[in-house]
């Protein structure tokens, strides 16, 4: 089960339908919007290469600086496209139209991309500090070879698991042990952490990246989100959860997103499998005055805050070591 | 629910809810996009793989075209330097042409003259051979007329001497005749003599002049060129003849060393000369094998004798006759000539060559001196040798008659001069002096008119005068350079002549 729970995280993928700006067409007609299946795990510059194709004809002579936007919003490159569209779209756009522009860089706002380098390089970067959480030093990333650094490049770019599985051991990374995991087949290969055989109170940090996003107006549905407009609205939380394991007692996710956000979780909202978000009707009040959580999605899916945060951990998490959660609050009105 | 339960409750949701989202999002999706993005993918993959080979042919078209145009740039200087070559060729393929037009012309012009001259050699060829044809017969017609002509001279010789034995022999009739006629004369003379009148023979008359000793040259003249052989004076005159080399006999006035006359005529160098008491004919035995009479007055050649076989050396008159001539030659001859005949009435062969001659006052006998030394008396008449002296022991060159006839004078190459006495051969003086030499064998000597010096001339052109009553030298008279060869004292006593190779001739009073 937790293999097949990490093979539908590795193989999924978003349809997404590219427009290329008004502004950059230099054809008559216009060209058609291109459909292409963004991984979940990866990032947008990496598409490109398989964009620009479609446009490449209709493109005005120059040099090209490409940037994504969503109705307008520039999209920031080094989020995973899945965590985006998780963040982005309340109500899951499929296919999600997104449009492209060659010209027009909004430095401002965005960093400079200079393709595929630059996406592989804040890949390591997030290693480097996702070892550092969990085992106190990168050492291993480090030492660890070019070639394989490049060969788990590959393989997190082509979405190969089976590549990956080989080449992640080597990093040591120390993993949650669950043993919720541990009922199906061990056959992800996860190495028991360093966490002190001795004793099983061993407190382990993980990773995470928590994306709030902050709504002023209240929603019933997640139809009626009004768009995002400035990343203003977006606070980002790059905060390790300190994973207490207690004896009798499981860690579940509300225990983590508590610990996060501790001025959300006052009022606890139940979420069900489904897709709807919470009743909003339960909420009284200190809703409003502290802001509610509406949304908590991790790769695209919602869950039961009773999961227990071990499980999240080792089967939702990205191939950087790095737990991304998105999250949709309603504002305190104040 | 327990809270495992319920944390299986939660995961189990969530499994669910990834197959929810997969089915929604890349379960339904997924196909329609590749199935959209295939062609172009793989248009786009196509283009990459086109775009790749292009660029390694672009490369790998750069590269060849670098090094093509490399080769072009040599082949162009190459080019451009076989085209300088290839005019450079083609010019003096031009003047080669010229020039081989040229010699070809030259050529044809050449094989023309060739060929001409082939012709005209052939022409030649044949020319050549019928002259050399010609020529052999020729020389064998030569051939068989110098053998005639041998046989025809020895006939001829053989006749001569038949004819001079028949003239001999009537000369010796004739002569007979004439003896007979004088002894009946010199029984009238002697019947005169014996009346007592005294009388001499006019030709035996001699003014008996006092001679000079010679000591001062009074002319020195040059008579003739190439030397003078032989001089004389004239009877009892101080005319001068002298015959010299150059084929002349020429007169000359000793007291004014003038020349008087000159007679030409003869062939030959003039060896001898001999003078006519009545001086009115000079002979001159020449190396042309002739004897050539001369009328002085005329000057003009009155005989020419011939007969003998080599040049004539020596020659002398009769002192009484003027018509008896005797010459001897080299051919071993004397020859007696009849001047008023013309022709040798007698010839006398001896084995040794006569030098010089002399006849005897009354004309019978001649004195001859020889190369072996020898004096021999001959008779005229008949040619018979009368006796025979040795005088000298090398060749005599000279013999002289002292004017009373009793006295002769010979010299000789011994450079001895023997003075003998005429009736008995008997020697009556020798005469000698150091350098005295006789220049050769012809050096005349001769005795003065009053028989009492003798003059001769040396090698080293002085003349060297004795006396023959003392027998010593006298004088000796310097003053030619070159070797005397002839002597000659004048009648009148004065002046002495002497003449040398040159051809000088020197008159001492």
């Amino acid at each position: 089960m937790a293999k097949e729970a990490v093979k539908y995280v590795w193989e999924g993928a978003i349809p997404l339908q590219i427009h290329l700006h008004k502004s950059d067409v230099a054809s008559h007609p216009s060209p058609p919007p291109a459909l292409v299946l963004a991984p979940r795990i990866g990032y947008l510059p990496l598409l490109i290469p398989l964009i620009k194709p479609y446009f490449k004809d209709s493109l005005p002579p120059g040099e090209d600086s490409i940037w994504f936007d969503y109705k307008g919003f520039p999209l920031k490159w080094y989020i995973p496209t899945g965590v985006l569209f998780d963040l982005l779209c309340a109500e899951p756009e499929r296919p999600w139209n997104l449009t492209i522009h060659f010209r027009g860089y909004p430095s401002n706002i965005l960093i400079p991309c200079e393709g595929e380098d630059s996406v592989k390089w804040n890949f390591v970067n997030s290693l480097k500090e996702a070892q550092y959480i969990i085992n106190g030093n990168c050492k291993n990333v480090m030492n660890m070879s070019q070639s394989d650094q490049e060969d788990l490049w590959t393989s997190v770019m082509n979405g190969n698991l089976d590549a990956y599985t080989r080449l992640s051991p080597k990093l040591k990374m120390g993993t949650v042990e669950d043993e919720f995991s541990s009922l199906s087949s061990p056959q992800s290969g996860q190495v028991v952490a360093e966490t002190d055989v001795a004793g099983q109170v061993k407190t382990a940090r993980i990773p995470v990246r928590l994306y709030v996003r902050s709504i002023n107006k209240d929603f019933k549905n997640l139809e009626d989100v009004p768009e995002i407009d400035t990343w203003d609205d977006i606070s980002y939380l790059n905060r390790p959860v300190e994973f207490l394991r207690e004896e009798g007692k499981c860690f579940t996710l509300r225990d983590a997103i508590e610990s996060l956000l501790p001025e959300f979780m006052g009022d606890r909202a139940q979420t069900s499998g489904e897709e709807r978000s919470m009743d909003d009707t339960e909420e009284e009040d200190g809703s409003r005055e502290t802001g509610e959580i509406k949304l908590v999605r991790i790769q695209g899916i919602e869950m039961k805050l009773e999961i227990p945060f071990s499980w999240v951990v080792n089967n939702l998490m990205n191939p950087e070591f790095y737990l991304h959660i998105s999250v949709l609050v309603k504002a305190p009105q104040r | 629910m327990s809270q495992e339960e319920k944390a299986m409750e939660a995961i189990k949701d969530a499994l669910r809810a990834l197959r929810k989202r997969h089915l929604l999002e890349e379960g339904a999706h997924a196909p329609a996009i590749s199935a959209l993005s295939r062609p172009i993918i793989s248009q786009g993959s196509e283009w990459k793989e086109k775009t790749e080979k292009l660029e390694t042919e672009l490369q790998q078209c750069y590269k060849a075209q670098s090094r093509l145009s490399e080769q072009l740039v040599i082949e162009v200087a190459e080019s451009r330097t076989s085209k300088a070559i290839l005019q450079e060729k083609e010019l003096l393929i031009n003047d080669l042409q010229k020039e081989l037009t040229q010699r070809r012309e030259e050529c044809t012009q050449i094989q023309e003259e060739l060929e001409e001259k082939t012709k005209t050699v052939d022409v030649l060829i044949a020319e050549n051979q019928e002259i050399r044809s010609q020529l052999e017969e020729m020389t064998s017609r030569v051939q068989k007329a110098e053998s005639e002509n041998k046989m025809l001279i020895d006939r001829w010789m053989l006749q001569k001497m038949q004819d001079a034995e028949r003239l001999n022999e009537a000369n010796d009739l004739y002569e007979e005749m004439l003896a007979k006629l004088k002894a009946n004369g010199l029984e009238t003379l002697a019947r005169q003599q014996v009346d007592g009148i005294v009388r001499r023979n006019e030709d035996g008359t001699d003014h008996f002049v006092e001679s000079t000793i010679p000591s001062t040259c009074g002319h020195r003249i040059h008579a003739h060129e190439g030397g003078c052989g032989s001089i004389i004076f004239e009877y009892n005159s101080g005319t001068l003849f002298t015959g010299g080399q150059d084929r002349a006999v020429k007169m000359w006035d000793t007291n004014s060393g003038a020349l008087i006359k000159s007679l030409y005529g003869s062939l030959g160098n003039i060896l001898d000369m001999a003078v006519t008491h009545d001086n009115k004919s000079v002979i001159a035995a020449t190396s042309s094998n002739n004897l050539f009479v001369w009328d002085v007055s005329s000057g003009r050649v009155r005989h020419t004798l011939t007969g003998h076989t080599d040049k004539v050396c020596a020659v002398d008159v009769s002192k009484f006759s003027s018509r008896h001539v005797v010459s001897a030659a080299y051919d071993r001859t004397i020859k007696l000539w009849d001047l008023h005949k013309g022709y040798c009435t007698n010839t006398v062969l001896f084995t040794s060559n006569c030098n010089a001659i002399c006849l005897s006052i009354d004309g019978l006998t001649v004195f001859s001196g020889h190369m072996d030394g020898n004096l021999r008396l001959w008779d005229i008449q008949s040619g018979k040798l009368l006796s025979e002296v040795a005088g000298h022991s090398s060749a005599v060159t000279s013999v002289s008659l002292s004017r009373n006839g009793n006295r002769i004078l010979t010299s000789g190459r011994d450079n001895v001069h023997n003075v003998f006495d005429t009736r008995t051969l008997e020697i009556c003086g020798t005469l000698r002096a150091s350098g005295n030499r006789l220049a050769s064998n012809w050096s005349r000597s001769c005795i003065s008119p009053d028989d009492d010096y003798v003059a001769a001339g040396s090698a080293d052109g002085t003349v060297h005068v004795w006396s023959l009553s003392k027998g010593n030298i006298v004088s000796i008279l310097k003053e030619q350079t070159s070797p005397i060869l002839c002597c000659s004292w004048s009648g009148i006593g004065k002046p002495l002549a002497s003449a040398d190779k040159n051809g000088y001739v020197c008159t001492w009073t």
